[in-house]
């Protein structure tokens, strides 16, 4: 029986890991989500500017 | 004296969710809730903060209700721009979660907004968006199904192909605006679309520039990413010796950036590789490599995937006794995590590699004497033939790029 059983492995290793049995599990890799944001300073900049300004400028003339 | 309190609390939010420590900063945008402010802009912006702080820490329940909450928000107080802006993460949130249809309108909203308020920043950002969602909508029906990138049924292309559409859109835009940082954004992504859609060369072209954009910002995440989807591109156009350079590649940067689970993925990419170049000793140094960080990891599929990839590697190189032992640790593992594919096709190695060694593998192996039993609970009797199919069926399952995960 040897030499059917080195007529099976023949067999198996050409069998054995055509180009389609490969388990492909390669990650697809995808850039990151872009977020809108809201800051609330941007609106508390805009809601004091003027007070700020205003201090500045204050501070500014008492120099 | 309350008001400035919620503004207090917001703005350290702000500062911590900038540091990079989201955790934080929602207790204290939660705290700033909490405390309440009349001024609706003011919550409105801690509103899609604390949106944006649960989209980063993967909570996506809680994202959606907030950046709900900034909608609702920013529509009763007429401000448009921010309207814009929520329904833009409230798409992004919905893309996640699955919800594509909703997310679609959300961004096709932020889309029509910027363009009636001439903002070119926020269009191309809005198409940027709605490629995303097309792309997660074809791929999430591409997955469900057993194609190979390029067999796909009319939606899944439809879909993908509208995605590849909003990027070429956006990349217009962008090119115009010279926002190099969103060019290497809308490549990567125009790239894996491609991809998808079986234009492998189209694919090469687009990650090519990706990766140039990627060492211009000296961005080496973005540059290992480069070369990791140009490897898959090149596997598909049959340049195995050119895709094993990108995954090496790959794997230098992985290593640099400490990343073991990304290690571990190029070790196997490059292991299948090998295998395709039937180069089957360099295959088994890598999927050693693989097998050794999934252990390390405790990530027992890719545990289970090694020794699957090792069993036939040995199996062809004619090294029995290795490929019997990875062949039953990977049934084992099929087994722990129950995957029914996994332990048929363990068993089926099995039976096929005793078939070969015949006689002088031990008979009173309880994994082998039983597996006769359990292949006909499962199937039923069938003959070989339909057996050698439904392992194919698995296989070309398994080769279909998977879902991406939340990792990104």
């Amino acid at each position: 029986s040897q030499p059917l059983a080195g007529h099976q492995a023949a067999e198996l290793q050409s069998k054995v890991v055509p180009s389609k049995q490969i388990l492909h599990s390669d990650n697809m890799e995808m850039e990151p989500e872009t977020m809108e944001t809201k800051s609330v300073t941007d609106y508390f900049s805009k809601l004091h500017m003027g007070s700020l300004v205003y201090s500045c400028t204050s501070k500014r003339k008492t120099k | 004296r309350m008001e400035a309190s919620c503004l207090e609390l917001a703005l350290e939010g702000e500062r911590l969710c900038k540091a990079g420590d989201c955790r934080a900063g929602v207790s204290f945008f939660e705290a700033a809730v909490q405390v309440g402010t009349e001024d609706l802009r003011t919550l409105s912006a801690i509103y899609s903060q604390l949106g944006n702080a649960y989209f980063y820490l993967h909570e996506y329940a809680k994202a959606l209700e907030y950046h709900h909450h900034d909608l609702t928000l920013a529509r009763t107080i007429g401000d448009l721009l921010g309207e814009a802006k929520a329904s833009g993460n409230l798409g992004n949130t919905l893309k996640v979660l699955g919800n594509f249809e909703e997310a679609i309108v959300c961004c096709q909203r932020h889309l029509d907004i910027s363009r009636e308020l001439n903002d070119k920043v926020g269009e191309a950002r809005a198409l940027y968006n709605l490629g995303n969602v097309y792309h997660s909508k074809g791929k999430n029906v591409a997955s469900a199904g057993t194609h190979d990138p390029g067999e796909l049924p009319d939606d899944v292309k439809s879909a993908l192909q509208k995605a590849a559409n909003y990027y070429e859109e956006n990349l217009t835009i962008v090119t115009e605006l010279g926002d190099r940082a969103a060019q290497g954004r809308a490549f990567g992504n125009l790239g894996n679309t491609h991809y998808l859609l079986g234009n492998f060369r189209s694919a090469v072209l687009a990650h090519e520039q990706r990766l140039l954009i990627a060492k211009e910002f000296g961005d080496r995440s973005a540059e290992r990413r480069a070369y990791s989807n140009l490897g898959n591109a090149y596997i598909f156009l049959g340049e195995f010796e050119t895709a094993s350079e990108y995954y090496k590649r790959t794997l230098q940067l992985a290593r640099q950036l400490k990343d073991r689970a990304v290690e571990a993925q190029a070790c196997y990419s490059l292991g299948n590789t090998y295998t395709l170049l039937q180069d089957y000793e360099k295959a088994i140094d890598y999927h050693l490599k693989h097998l050794v960080i999934a252990q390390e990891l405790n990530d027992k599929i890719g545990e289970g995937r090694a020794c699957w990839s090792l069993g036939n590697a040995y199996t062809a190189l004619g090294n029995h006794d290795q490929a019997i032992h990875f062949a039953e640790r990977h049934l084992e593992i099929s087994r722990e995590v129950g995957d029914r594919s996994g332990e048929l096709t363990a068993r089926l190695n099995l039976s096929d590699l005793q078939m070969v060694l015949g006689l002088s593998y031990s008979t009173n192996n309880s994994m082998m004497s039983e597996s006769h039993v359990v292949e006909n609970s499962l199937n039923g009797t069938r003959p070989r033939a339909g057996r050698r199919h439904s392992m194919e069926n698995m296989e070309l399952m398994k080769l279909t790029p998977e879902k991406v995960q939340n990792w990104n």
